[in-house]
């Protein structure tokens, strides 16, 4: 007989399952604490292989919309419902994959990189080029860091959502060489203004087609003297200055820096073991020495579940597909909540934290419970009464339920549906320990 | 010159725009309800509610001269006719749109100040509003009269709160902003779950900090319903401005301690078909404003409030063929509250003796009705805020 998990144990092995994959499917915790933790360390990690799951989640197929239409025209109108049609289909369209994927971990980054290069639909409009990022950055989700940063500087829709299109000789616009290295790659004062206006120097001559993404270079407008960026002396575009931005050491602690506060804790700081392993900007590396530290049994490094990872979970725990449930109210649910996918609120990307625990927010957690549930296969409580509290903490992948909480739910057995929502808006739920 | 190579005076452009940039608290309701139990407003301190009307709201359709026969020939497609208003003397008539405040004016509570703008008026949206915001007739101004009279204040970011999530310029000082707070009600749960919820908020040993955090934002939920009752809502029902002000009006019974408040409503810039739109209109301010002075009279702040209500101008005394006016200038300010002595202050603008655009010429300058505001409301001299302005007319 398999001896009865620890404390510390169940606490590992759901952290491992909701940080890295959005949480477990109904068995897949238990099941988890049996086989032990490097199989779930093993489990957490899978990526690449054919997922029948993301097969049955077809792409929405995004036309080229085209300039803008003069106002007022019936062209106008189905302009811009066609747009309103696609921003919609994209964000489903991806929580859908993030749900239903059999192996997680792949969306969960695109999830993590889209904070981290936060590009607002919001800004750059069409739906075709946010969609055309999301791909770059799952295709790079884990892969090398240098690649991902020397393709996303010359990203479409960052780009755009950046100013990158206004940036000429004549007058550089710094937004994008800012934030590149001060929000995706080195992180504040670890460079200097010069360095800021010579990389929007490298930066002149491009242009993007904000209906499509599509990124032009043109020499003329191309500052094209040697510029001096970070101590380095030399002719640079967009491509070669990302490159040389981040061969510099402290790109590997900031990238690390950021998944440790991103998947582990916003109060405790990585060991410098963490770094060591990303000096070849080995993302997958990365995330495998982080899912092999010991970080997991460490009481202190718990965080908050942001609104979609919350959401997301409890999909996958009650096997709901977003596409499933009614467009309006979800959108409308999440929005409110505060995070809709393709729509960070600023360039610095989410919240996190405490931020998320609000009682303004929580009175919508507890519309978007009712969609889920309404919806939900609530077949883990088909257990005796007596055990469907224990069962429950299984099923969602809590390590243990509070007294607070214990007592709750005990007080709703009789009624599925309404014991699942309190399961869902229980602290220990809203929170990773 | 190529801009590329870094310069110094680009570097110090670019500080000096980081130095006034300035960021708006956006304030939950939580955070007003525990401001209003931890430091309540002290009772008696006078309030100031600043209603304004993006647009240019046509005044002679708001307070009427509708016996003078050039109103009625100068504008006869969109004049109002003796059945459409209500007067309250025996040449000038509220809009028919405007039984609450015709009521109140009645009860001695509404202020009309007539005539209102300032010298050589701007017919420009943007630049006529930026000056009646900063009170200042230069753009060189970018502060707001009320940021000013925050920069001088204590710190605090419950003295002023504008309603919405942009701020507008008048909220907007040197050193201070005012915080904003979101449209929205309070909805608690629903349903069967709904009696269990609240206890998922009570704390409980085995809680890491995070999950305490997380029962005590459960709790707040409550708390706040309980404090800010009248918030508590199933779905809004009421115009944009009567959601506004419903909210001022609640929050200031509570005792939140803010000494500002602003609210507004777009949409006044009637070029055509002018009656209906702005009757509409005039009828959701005039319908939210009677609310709030009825929430208001009911609780413990019946004598600390007092309401401002103003447009960026006025419009043409002659109305165009579209049935609606162009943009013009003097125009009625409203001040209401139940210590404002009501009654008619200025001077009526003259529809005989119009400016060369054949606007109303001004009578009273909307920096003496600030400065009465200032005064006897905010406590505060003019002059402190209103840099060489001194006069100031009192409707206290």
């Amino acid at each position: 007989m398999t001896p009865t998990p620890t404390y510390t144990e169940r606490l590992a092995t759901a952290r491992l399952l909701h940080r890295f994959n959005f949480g477990p499917t109904p068995g897949q915790y238990a099941a988890l604490l049996k086989a032990g933790l490097a199989a779930t360390q093993r489990t957490v990690l899978e990526h690449g292989l054919p997922d029948p799951g993301l097969d049955s989640v077809v792409a929405p197929n995004l036309p080229d919309l085209g300039p803008y239409p003069p106002g007022n025209t019936p062209a106008a109108t189905a302009f811009y419902q066609a747009m309103n049609t696609g921003n919609q289909e994209l964000v489903v369209w991806w929580l859908d994959r993030m749900v239903v994927s059999h192996y997680p971990l792949a969306e969960r980054m695109t999830w993590f990189w889209h904070g981290h290069w936060a590009t607002s639909i919001s800004k750059v409009g069409y739906p075709l080029p946010m969609q055309r990022q999301n791909n770059t950055l799952r295709h790079y989700a884990l892969a090398n860091f240098r690649d991902m940063a020397r393709v996303m500087v010359v990203d479409g829709a960052l780009n755009y959502w950046l100013d990158n299109e206004e940036n000429y000789i004549s007058s550089p616009n710094e937004n994008l060489a800012r934030e590149f290295m001060e929000l995706m790659t080195l992180g504040v004062n670890k460079f200097t203004q010069d360095d800021v206006t010579a990389a929007a120097c490298a930066l002149t001559g491009y242009s993007t087609v904000q209906s499509n993404g599509n990124v032009t270079f043109d020499e003329q407008q191309h500052y094209d003297k040697p510029l001096t960026v970070l101590g380095t002396r030399g002719k640079l575009n967009a491509e070669s200055l990302a490159w040389l931005i981040t061969s510099k050491a402290q790109n590997a602690k900031y990238i690390a820096d950021r998944i440790w506060f991103r998947f582990v804790s916003g109060t405790t700081t990585p060991p410098s073991s963490l770094e060591e392993s990303f000096k070849g900007r080995d993302i997958d590396q990365l995330v495998s020495t982080l899912v092999h530290s010991s970080a997991w049994s460490d009481p202190a490094n718990s965080l908050v579940k942001s609104p979609v990872e919350w959401f997301v979970g409890a999909c996958r725990a009650l096997k709901v597909r977003p596409s499933s449930l009614n467009t309006g109210d979800l959108l409308w649910g999440l929005s409110q909540m505060g995070q809709v996918p393709f729509n960070p609120p600023n360039v610095g990307g989410w919240p996190y934290g405490q931020a998320w625990l609000s009682g303004a927010a929580f009175q919508y957690r507890f519309e978007v419970s009712q969609l889920i549930v309404t919806a939900a296969d609530l077949s883990p409580l088909n257990v005796p009464t007596s055990k469907m509290v224990e069962a429950s903490a299984d099923w969602l992948g809590v390590p243990e339920w509070s007294r607070r909480t214990a007592s709750t739910l005990a007080a709703a057995t009789k009624t599925p549906a309404e014991f699942a929502t309190l399961a869902l808006l229980a602290p220990e739920y809203a929170v990773s320990a | 010159m190529i801009n590329c190579e870094f310069d110094r005076r680009r570097f110090l452009q670019w500080t000096g725009a980081g130095l006034f940039a300035t960021v708006s608290a956006q304030l939950s309701l939580e955070s007003l309800a525990g401001a209003a139990s931890a430091t309540p407003l002290p009772t008696n301190t006078p309030i100031l509610v600043i209603v304004t009307l993006y647009g240019g709201n046509d005044g002679l359709n708001t307070v009427v001269p509708f016996t003078d026969p050039t109103y009625q020939s100068a504008r006869s497609n969109i004049a109002l006719s003796s059945s459409q208003v209500l007067p309250f003397t025996d040449s000038l008539a509220f809009n028919a749109s405007m039984p609450e405040l015709s009521a109140l004016y009645a009860a001695n509570k509404v202020a009309i100040v007539q005539g209102v703008s300032y010298p050589d008026p701007n017919l420009s949206h943007f630049t006529s509003m930026a000056i009646w915001q900063s009170a200042s007739m230069t753009a060189a101004v970018s502060s707001g009269w009320i940021g000013r009279w925050l920069d001088i204040q204590p710190h605090s970011p419950f003295n002023a709160i504008g309603i919405g999530s942009t701020l507008p310029p008048l909220l907007v000082g040197d050193k201070s902003v005012a915080s904003m707070v979101d449209l929205g009600g309070i909805q608690l749960p629903w349903g069967p779950a709904a009696s269990l919820i609240p206890r998922l908020g009570r704390s409980s040993s085995s809680d890491v900090a995070l999950e305490g955090a997380a029962a005590t934002s459960i709790s707040d939920l409550f708390s706040t319903a309980q404090l800010l009752a009248p918030l508590v809502t199933k779905s809004p029902t009421g115009s944009f401005i009567s959601e506004q002000l419903s909210l001022v009006s609640t929050l200031i019974n509570a005792n939140v301690p803010t000494r500002v408040w602003e609210v507004n409503l777009s949409s006044f810039d009637t070029h055509v078909g002018e009656q209906a739109d702005q009757n509409a209109l005039l009828a959701e301010v005039d319908a939210a404003l009677g609310a709030f002075m009825t929430s208001i009279s009911t609780g413990d702040r019946s004598n600390d409030v007092t309401v401002m209500v103003y447009s960026e101008f006025g419009r043409r005394v002659m109305s165009n063929a579209g049935l609606g006016t162009d943009h013009g200038t003097a125009a009625p300010v409203f001040l209401i509250g139940n210590t404002v002595k009501g009654g008619l202050y200025g001077e009526q603008s003259s529809l005989s003796a119009l400016d060369v655009n054949g606007n109303l010429e001004v009578t009273t300058d909307f920096r003496d009705v600030y400065g009465g505001l200032l005064h006897d409301v905010l406590g505060t001299p003019v002059g402190d805020v209103i840099p060489s302005w001194s006069t100031a007319l009192s409707v206290h």
